[in-house]
């Protein structure tokens, strides 16, 4: 019981870190394709300079955003499963308590009579 | 329940979970406004669900046991009470980091969000009130309290309808959501309902097995000072 909470809290932990490095891989070379290709399918003549530029900036402020986003993203998933392990972690003590006074039970008479 | 049966459902659960999170990260699209951070949506709703579940048969039980008074259903509705605690735990502590985004604010005192502090702060209560009372009293006035705060679980899922303006979404907006978000969602809330399931026979069984373990170590204190 232990390994497996163990084991999934070392995944989210992995996870949290992966998600704050994770690469866009959109690149320059792939946007002014792109806008090549969309300007060369417009049927009203379009600045492609202009175009791409806009499409840069735009893709310059949502990469930004993302950093945060997941960041919000991976905390809430690292809570939730935090509440969940801790419980179960409680449940386990409980549970290997129990154990261990009901054997103690046990043992009591039977220790009396030998005696 | 059999420790078989309880296995399985264990296994289906887990199995469940894995592909609630595959189709979270991996499936589901990216909804346009709020974009990545919707992605909470599944498990913070999901949650908020289950302690509705929860919290149902914690109120059932209650009523059950005040009728017939057997202490199985008193151990029943502790441990669905507690559950119903960890899975509101859930909800609201996943629920102010959609808010810090979302509203840019990690706590405001709308319907819905005040209305689910009380719930919880109510089976705080019901703990509380358990811990002080002798065992005669115990199970009668918990089962009562578990009734009474029983009454906010409606107050909570109609709060956006009663107090308008709050900033949660209306109520039918997760039924409009776009298919795969959809799907998803009904995947994740099944996830978390199995794994309400699969903890709450775990926690009745050793809430029994506890039970009676207090019952023999009395019979034999009797029995040594008799």
């Amino acid at each position: 019981m232990k390994i497996l909470v163990l084991a999934s809290f070392v995944i989210v932990l992995g996870l949290f870190l992966f998600v704050n490095q994770v690469p866009v891989d959109i690149t320059p070379d792939k946007v002014s394709a792109a806008v090549s290709e969309a300007v060369s399918k417009s049927e009203v003549p379009v600045d492609e300079d202009i175009v791409e530029q806009v499409v840069l900036s735009s893709i310059e402020v949502l990469e930004k955003g993302q950093s945060t986003r997941l960041k919000y993203l991976a905390s809430a998933y690292l809570v939730i499963w935090l509440v969940f392990m801790l419980y179960v972690l409680r449940l386990g003590k409980q549970q290997q308590a129990l154990d261990k006074r009901l054997v103690q039970l046990e043992q009591t008479p039977e220790a009396e009579e030998n005696e | 329940m059999g420790n078989l049966s309880t296995k399985i459902i264990g296994v289906i659960t887990a199995l469940l979970v894995f592909i609630s999170l595959y189709l979270i990260f991996g499936y589901a699209r990216i909804e346009g406004t709020m974009l990545e951070v919707q992605k909470i949506f599944y498990y913070h709703v999901s949650a908020a669900m289950t302690v509705f579940v929860a919290f149902g048969v914690n109120c059932v039980f209650s009523i059950k046991y005040l009728i017939q008074r057997k202490p199985n259903d008193d151990l029943l509705a502790v441990a669905a009470a507690e559950l119903g605690l960890i899975f509101c735990t859930i909800a609201l502590l996943s629920g102010p980091i959609w808010a810090r985004y979302a509203w840019n604010t990690w706590w405001n005192w709308e319907a819905r969000l005040t209305s689910t502090l009380v719930l919880w702060l109510m089976y705080i209560g019901y703990f509380i009130l358990r811990s002080a009372l002798e065992d005669d009293k115990r199970g009668v006035y918990s089962a009562v309290l578990g009734i009474i705060a029983y009454l906010d679980v409606p107050i909570v899922y109609y709060a956006v309808d009663i107090w308008q303006g709050g900033l949660h979404p209306d109520r039918g907006t997760k039924w409009s959501l776009e298919t795969t978000m959809r799907h998803t969602w009904m995947i994740a809330l099944l996830a978390l309902i199995l794994l309400f399931t699969c903890l709450l026979i775990v926690r009745y069984q050793m809430k029994k097995a506890q039970a009676r373990y207090e019952i023999i170590q009395q019979k034999y204190l009797e029995e040594a000072s008799g």
